[in-house]
C-alpha cells in the first residue's frame, strides 16, 4: 500500500469523499473513513491535553474524542453554531482502529473524484503541513484539500503535541509534577 | 478429519491446558499434605482424558506419553500407597513435558524428544518396578474393591459452562447503559409528573420497578464474572517450589482467605504484581536454612499470602518471615537523590512508598543490602491500573508485608460528583471521608493551600485550578476530604452535587497518560463527565511537596 502511495501520490486519492467546513475551507476525507456525522453535541474537555484536542463526547455510550482541525492547523478554536457537527471517523493507529470525531462548521456534500480529478498536494501555500494531504480535489472552479486523516490524527503526533504544550502552560498548578506522572498514569 | 480439526484441537489444548495444571496443583497439594487417594485420582482421570483425546486426534507421541503417565498413576492407585517425593517430581517433570507436547501440537503431530523419550522410559521402568511389587503383595490382600475404578471415569462435573470474557464484557456494558439509560428516563418522568400527577406516578412506579430489576440483572452479570483468588494463587506453588529450589532455599506459600472474589480483570492485572512480589520474597526477603537457623527462625520460610474483603475493597497482604528492609540504606539512597533532605525524622510509610518509583529499583547498591525494589515501580503500575493502592511495610530481620487495596470491580463505581468550573467530575466514593466548607479564613487563590480541619492542618487542592477550569463566581466553596492509604487532603470544588453510581468507560488510547484523571463515565444528562484519580492527584502532591522540601 505505502510503496503505491508513494509512487503516486494522488492516485490513492480518488473514490468518494465527505466534504466539509473547517474554518472557511472545505476539506474531503474519503468516505470509507467515515462512520456517521452527530449533531454537535456538548463536548468535555479533558484537562492537560493539547488544545486542539477538544474534549471527548458520549456517542450512544461510548465516549469518543473529538478534535478541532482548526486549531490543529493554527487557527483560532471553531465556534458553535447551529451548522456544526461531529464527523465521526475511524482511524487506524498502531494497528488498532480508534474512532475519532472532527468538528465541523457544516458538512456540505459528497463527491466522487476520478483519478483526473485529483492534483498532487502543492508544495506550499496551504496551512497544513503537507504530509497530512493526500492531493487537491477539482471541483468545479474550486479546490478542495483530501486530508489524509490517518496522518491527521496520528496519534503518536498528538501526544507530542500533548507533552511539550502541557507543560509551560500549567504554571498554576504543578508543572513538574502533572508532567512527571504523565509517563506513567494510564486508564 | 479435517473438517473440523481445527476447532476441535483448539478445544483440546486449552482442556489439556486446564487439565495440567490441576495435575500440577494436586501433585504439589499431595507433597504438602500426604494426600490420600482423591489426588491421585483427580490426576489419573487428567492423564486418562487426554491421552484418549490424543488418540483421537492422532497425536500419537502425545497419546503414548500420556499413557505411560497414566500407567503410573494407575500403579499408584492400586498401591494404595503414599506418593513419594521422588515419584512426584518424576510426575511433574511429565506434566512439564506433556505441557511442551500439548502447545507443539498446534503445529502437528509432535514427535518426542531425546529427552522426553528418556523420560518415558523412566516412568515405565517406575510402573515394571512396581507393578512387580503389586503382584507379590497381591496374593496376601486379595482383590481391590472395584468401586474406585469406577469413579475414575470422566464425567459427573458440575452444570457450568465455558465463556468468552468478551461476551461478558459486552453484556456488562449493555446492563450498566440500561442503568444509565433508566436515570434519565426517571428524570423525564418526574416532569411529566409535576404536569399529570396520577399518570406520571403510576408511571414512575413501572419505571422504579424495572430500574430495580435491572440492578438485579446487574449484580447477576457481575457475579459470573467473580473468580475465587485462591485458584490463581494456587498457580502460583509451583514456581515458588522451583523458584526457593533454584536458590537452594526452603519456602512455603500459605493462602488464607482463597475463596475471596474478585472481578476476573481484576485478576488478571493482580495476578502479574503477586508473582513479582512472590518472586521478590523468595529471591531477596527469605534468607538461606543456615542464616536462618542462626537468627533462630525456621530454615523453611514462610510467605503467606491473604485476601479478605474490606469494605468495598478487596485487600490482599503478602507477607514474608525474611530479612526485611534495611531502612538505613534506602534512606542513604533517598538523600543521594536529594530526597527528605530536611524531613526529619522520616517515616517508615513515606520512606518506603520510593521503592514504587520507577529508577529507584536499578539502583545496585540498594538492591544488594536490602532486597527488593527490583521491579517494584511495575507492581505499583499493574496496582494502579486497578485504581488500587500498594504499601509496604518491614521491620528488618523479621520480614516484610506488602498490602494491596483493590476496588472490587473495575466496570461500575459508587461516586460522588462534584462541580469544578463548568464541568462535573466523580470523585471515586471508597476515598472520600467528607465534606465541609471552605471557609473564607482559609480561602487562597491558586491551586493549594492549607486549612484547618478541626484543629489539624489539611492541605488541599483547587480541582478547578489543577484542571484548568476557568474561573467561577462562586461565593462559597466545598471541600472534599479523601484518604489515599494514610495519606489525608482536601480537594476544593465549587458545588456538590452529590452521589452516583457511574459506570467506568475508558478514555481510549489517545488520552493514555493523561494525570490526574481516571476514566470517564455518562452522566445522568447524557454529558461525559471525568472520573478523578485521586491517589494519582495526592501523589502529585506529596511528590511536589517532597521536591519543595
Amino acid at each position: 500500500m505505502d510503496a503505491v502511495k508513494e509512487a503516486k501520490p494522488h492516485s490513492s486519492a480518488n473514490g468518494q469523499h465527505l466534504t466539509f467546513f473547517v474554518a472557511g475551507e472545505e476539506y474531503a476525507v474519503k468516505i470509507l473513513k467515515v462512520k456517521e456525522i452527530v449533531e454537535y453535541d456538548t463536548v468535555t474537555t479533558v484537562p492537560n491535553t493539547a488544545p486542539w484536542i477538544r474534549g471527548v463526547t458520549n456517542l450512544r455510550g461510548n465516549v469518543v474524542p473529538v478534535i478541532d482541525l482548526a486549531v490543529k492547523f493554527g487557527l483560532p478554536p471553531s465556534k458553535i453554531s447551529k451548522f456544526c457537527c461531529i464527523v465521526i471517523t475511524e482511524v487506524s493507529y498502531d494497528g488498532d482502529k480508534l474512532t475519532m470525531g472532527i468538528m465541523a462548521d457544516a458538512v456540505n456534500q459528497v463527491v466522487d473524484f476520478s483519478e483526473n480529478e485529483v492534483e498532487a498536494p502543492p508544495p506550499f501555500g496551504t496551512r497544513l503541513k503537507i504530509e497530512y494531504l493526500l492531493g487537491m480535489g477539482r471541483m468545479g472552479k474550486k479546490f478542495c484539500l483530501i486530508l489524509d486523516i490517518d496522518k491527521v490524527l496520528s496519534t503518536d503526533e498528538l501526544l507530542a503535541i500533548a507533552d511539550s504544550t502541557s507543560e509551560p502552560q500549567d504554571t498554576t498548578s504543578n508543572p513538574a509534577a502533572l508532567g512527571a506522572r504523565a509517563a506513567e498514569s494510564g486508564v | 478429519m479435517d473438517f473440523d480439526r481445527e476447532a476441535v484441537l483448539e478445544s483440546f489444548i486449552a482442556e489439556s491446558q486446564e487439565g495440567l495444571d490441576l495435575m500440577e496443583q494436586s501433585l504439589l497439594a499431595m507433597e504438602s499434605s500426604a494426600g490420600g487417594p482423591e489426588l491421585v485420582n483427580d490426576i489419573f482421570r487428567v492423564a486418562h482424558t487426554m491421552k484418549g483425546n490424543a488418540t483421537a486426534l492422532e497425536l500419537d507421541d502425545l497419546a503414548g506419553f500420556a499413557h505411560a503417565t497414566e500407567d503410573l498413576l494407575d500403579v499408584l492407585r492400586e498401591q494404595n500407597t503414599e506418593v513419594g517425593a521422588s515419584e512426584i517430581s518424576l510426575l511433574l517433570k511429565a506434566v512439564d513435558e506433556l505441557r511442551a507436547l500439548v502447545i507443539g501440537a498446534t503445529d502437528g503431530s509432535p514427535r518426542l524428544t531425546d529427552n522426553q523419550q528418556h523420560l518415558r522410559k523412566q516412568i515405565a521402568d517406575e510402573v515394571d518396578r512396581r507393578s512387580q511389587q503389586l503382584r507379590a503383595g497381591q496374593t496376601t490382600n486379595g482383590g481391590r474393591p472395584a468401586a474406585a475404578k469406577a469413579s475414575a471415569l470422566p464425567g459427573a462435573a458440575g452444570r457450568t459452562l465455558r465463556a468468552d470474557i468478551d461476551k461478558l464484557d459486552r453484556m456488562l456494558n449493555l446492563t450498566g447503559e440500561i442503568v444509565i439509560a433508566h436515570g434519565r428516563l426517571r428524570r423525564l418522568i418526574e416532569k411529566v409528573e409535576s404536569v399529570n400527577t396520577n399518570l406520571g406516578r403510576d408511571i414512575l412506579e413501572v419505571q422504579g420497578e424495572t430500574e430495580h430489576l435491572f440492578r438485579n440483572l446487574q449484580e447477576e452479570v457481575m457475579a459470573v464474572r467473580m473468580v475465587p483468588i485462591g485458584t490463581m494463587l494456587r498457580q502460583t506453588l509451583r514456581s515458588v517450589r522451583d523458584l526457593a529450589n533454584s536458590h537452594s532455599k526452603l519456602a512455603r506459600v500459605e493462602v488464607l482467605g482463597g475463596e475471596v472474589e474478585v472481578d476476573t480483570a481484576v485478576l488478571e492485572h493482580l495476578k502479574d504484581a503477586l508473582l513479582h512480589m512472590i518472586r521478590n520474597a523468595i529471591d531477596h526477603g527469605i534468607e538461606i536454612p543456615p542464616v536462618r537457623k542462626s537468627r533462630g527462625k525456621n530454615p523453611c520460610g514462610l510467605i503467606r499470602v491473604s485476601a479478605a474483603h474490606i469494605g468495598s475493597n478487596v485487600v490482599v497482604t503478602l507477607q514474608d518471615d525474611g530479612a526485611g528492609l534495611n531502612r538505613a540504606s534506602i534512606l542513604h539512597k533517598a538523600k543521594e537523590m536529594g530526597l527528605f533532605l530536611n524531613a526529619n525524622p522520616v517515616s517508615d510509610l513515606e520512606l518506603f512508598q520510593i521503592l514504587f518509583r520507577p529508577g529507584f529499583s536499578t539502583a545496585g547498591s540498594v538492591t544488594d543490602l536490602s532486597g527488593r525494589g527490583v521491579g517494584l515501580d511495575v507492581v505499583r503500575r499493574n496496582i494502579e491500573a486497578l485504581h488500587g493502592v500498594v504499601e509496604i511495610a518491614s521491620e528488618e530481620g523479621k520480614g516484610t508485608v506488602i498490602t494491596i487495596r483493590l476496588p472490587l470491580t473495575l466496570t461500575i463505581i459508587d461516586g460522588f460528583s462534584v462541580l469544578a468550573g463548568d464541568d462535573t467530575f466523580v470523585l471515586p466514593q471508597e476515598y472520600v471521608i467528607e465534606c465541609t466548607e471552605l471557609t473564607a479564613a482559609h480561602r487562597r487563590p491558586g491551586s493549594s493551600g492549607i486549612l484547618n480541619l478541626r484543629g489539624s492542618a489539611l492541605p488541599y487542592i483547587r480541582l478547578r485550578e489543577v484542571f484548568g477550569q476557568p474561573a467561577t463566581s462562586q461565593v462559597r466553596e466545598n471541600v472534599i476530604v479523601v484518604k489515599v492509604g494514610e495519606f489525608q487532603a482536601g480537594i476544593a470544588v465549587d458545588r456538590l452535587l452529590g452521589g452516583v453510581q457511574a459506570v467506568i468507560k475508558p478514555l481510549g488510547k489517545l488520552f493514555r497518560g493523561i494525570s490526574g484523571i481516571a476514566g470517564s463515565t455518562i452522566l445522568g444528562d447524557g454529558r461525559v463527565g471525568l472520573i478523578v484519580d485521586v491517589p494519582g492527584l495526592l501523589q502529585d502532591m506529596m511528590q511536589s511537596s517532597l521536591q519543595a522540601s
